[in-house]
């Protein structure tokens, strides 16, 4: 797995095509703040695609939509995330054994991306939709519902990043075994990490509670 | 015994037989970790909730998400999709903003017809003309289910066939013939071949009420007859021959197809066009660029996402011919109209192998 920890320097040259998952898809390292980078072994050549693509796509698309939901906090944006996602991996050559939990962290980093840089989301949000709603009828309960999503995500782009991200995948309903294959961690270390998520999250909701 | 740690507590909610017996013997009789325990549960509520607040329960979509991708990776544009989509993507690709734009646009383009009392043509593709759609256009555009009801009453049934002849015999279209493949491009193609489709969309005042409410605006009332109006848009049949290279995307693809028409049941068009362009949630740039194409009622407005698709103009035998580039260079495609039907070539090629293909199709 190419998940690698930050902090320390791995030899750039280990990582020939280390990706941050900026938003772009962009083959672009970037050390994340406090948090996990997700390296990509290149493929060959450009418009080289991987051939179980479509396999991998069929079994896991459902998975990474749920996770970059978790993160965005409506459909739409998290299904662009999810292509993204499935854009780099397919020219990628992450083992196939190790595609599921590769594209779940991916796909955190690129939605927790767009959180912090905002993008999609604001406009998004203002155009009402989770496309898994309809209309909704009362434009108050609207508006009420928009200020709490917007609140989590503002919490949320404020946690360490590994944390966040183990806080979704677990949401995600990744098992712990899967989360720490995903991240490299320990069994064990899942929950400690998940904890400290789920308190500094609530901290992060209340203290804005407070300060509206 | 010392106490288990936080993460142990928290992993005892989710995945107890993950916990040695040890622990749990522990934690049951000890009422520090069972407060810890109630404090974890709790942050552990507030979590999931907030996470998952406001979502959809409904699983995404295997079958729209992956030809979007296939569109992405392999350049078979989504606009192509009437042919290579399965039934059901038709329905989805209706509830699509960049869709509905098209579909307002298809819909009521025509130039103003005269109240008939059966199904009246209002609009037939005679050219294909790009509109710029950019991201918050889209994000700002309703759905053509806010403004009424969607019903589609033929699907595509698309479905591979053993080779060209089949193809025109299933579909009553000339099969595109390549003269010369580009390089890296080998091998026979295999054919798609897609029924005609149709669609039924009714206005209903009500909803489009609603939609406006739900934005925070007021619905300009509708002009007499337009509530209840049915339109038809039908498009197809169509065929495909692609060529994969074996890597599970298309390297090649030339697809030809019925241009789409639109039909009334007697509401004057341009009344009913200026209205809904008129709505609240169309953005005033694209409603005007819109309006722009639609006084002939042959201009098919391609919507294009200004992020991600370049367009610029060619020729193919003469007739005007939209170029679209993808802005990661890996995507091209050639469409242009001809006596109504509409075909197109894309692969992942540059402009100028796709163009030669074109141009030397017979």
């Amino acid at each position: 797995m190419d998940v690698v920890e930050h902090g320390g320097s791995a030899p750039a040259a280990a990582r020939p095509a280390g990706l941050s998952f900026d938003g772009h898809g962009a083959a672009r390292r970037v050390e994340g703040k406090g948090g996990v980078a997700v390296s990509t072994p290149a493929s060959a050549g450009r418009g080289a695609v991987r051939a179980d693509l479509e396999q991998v796509f069929r079994t896991a698309y459902p998975r990474v939509v749920a996770v970059a939901a978790r993160v965005l906090g409506f459909r739409d944006g998290a299904e662009d995330v999810a292509q993204e996602v499935f854009l780099t991996f397919g020219r990628s050559s992450v083992p196939a054994g190790e595609a599921l939990g590769w594209l779940s962290v991916a796909a955190a980093h690129t939605a927790l991306n767009h959180l912090r840089s905002g993008r999609r989301r604001a406009s998004r949000e203002e155009a009402a939709g989770d496309g898994g709603g309809g209309v909704c009828p009362d434009v108050a309960d609207a508006v009420v519902t928009l200020d709490e999503r917007r609140r989590v995500r503002v919490a949320l782009a404020r946690l360490p990043r590994r944390q966040a991200v183990a806080l979704v995948l677990r949401h995600s309903g990744l098992s712990y075994a899967e989360v720490a294959a995903a991240l490299d961690l320990s069994v064990g270390s899942v929950g400690t990490v998940v904890r400290r998520a789920e308190s500094a999250l609530r901290k992060e909701l209340n203290r804005h509670a407070s300060s509206d | 015994m010392r106490h288990p740690t936080d993460g142990v507590l928290r992993r005892l909610l989710d995945e107890p037989v993950g916990v040695a017996d040890a622990d749990r013997e522990h934690v049951a009789g000890c009422p520090v970790c069972l407060s810890g325990l109630a404090a974890a549960r709790k942050d552990a509520q507030v979590a999931g909730a907030a996470l998952g607040s406001g979502l959809s329960t409904e699983l995404a979509d295997v079958d729209v998400g992956w030809w979007r991708l296939s569109g992405a990776v392999g350049g078979e544009g989504r606009r192509r999709g009437t042919t290579a989509a399965p039934a059901h993507r038709w329905r989805a690709a209706l509830r699509s903003p960049v869709v509905a734009a098209f579909g307002v646009v298809a819909l009521l383009a025509g130039a103003g017809a005269a109240a008939a009392v059966d199904w009246l043509q209002i609009f037939r593709t005679e050219q294909i003309a790009p509109v710029t759609v950019t991201e918050a256009d889209l994000v700002a555009l309703p759905d053509l289910s806010a403004y009424g009801e969607v019903e589609v009453s033929a699907d595509t049934n698309a479905h591979e066939v053993a080779n060209a002849d089949a193809a025109k015999k299933a579909t009553g279209l000339s099969v595109p013939r390549v003269s010369e493949l580009p390089r890296g491009v080998t091998g026979a193609p295999t054919f798609q071949v897609g029924d005609q489709m149709s669609a039924v969309f009714t206005f209903s005042a009500a909803k489009a009420e609603r939609a406006a409410a739900a934005a925070g605006e007021t619905l300009p009332p509708p002009p007499a007859g337009l509530d209840g109006s049915k339109f038809r848009l039908v498009a197809g049949p169509g065929l495909a021959a692609v060529w994969s290279e074996g890597r599970g995307v298309p390297a090649l693809v030339v697809a030809r197809a019925v241009a789409p028409t639109a039909y009334s049941s007697g509401i004057p068009f341009q009344t009913a066009r200026d209205y809904l362009l008129s709505l609240p949630g169309v953005p005033d740039g694209l409603a005007s660029q819109l309006r722009g194409f639609s006084g002939d009622g042959t201009t098919l407005p391609l919507p294009l996402p200004a992020e991600q698709v370049r367009s610029s103009a060619a020729d193919v035998g003469g007739r005007p011919a939209t170029v679209l580039t993808s802005r990661d260079g890996t995507m091209v495609a050639v469409v242009w109209v001809d006596d109504g039907i509409v075909t197109a070539v894309a692969g992942t090629l540059s402009t100028g192998e796709v163009l030669s293909v074109a141009r030397g199709l017979r």
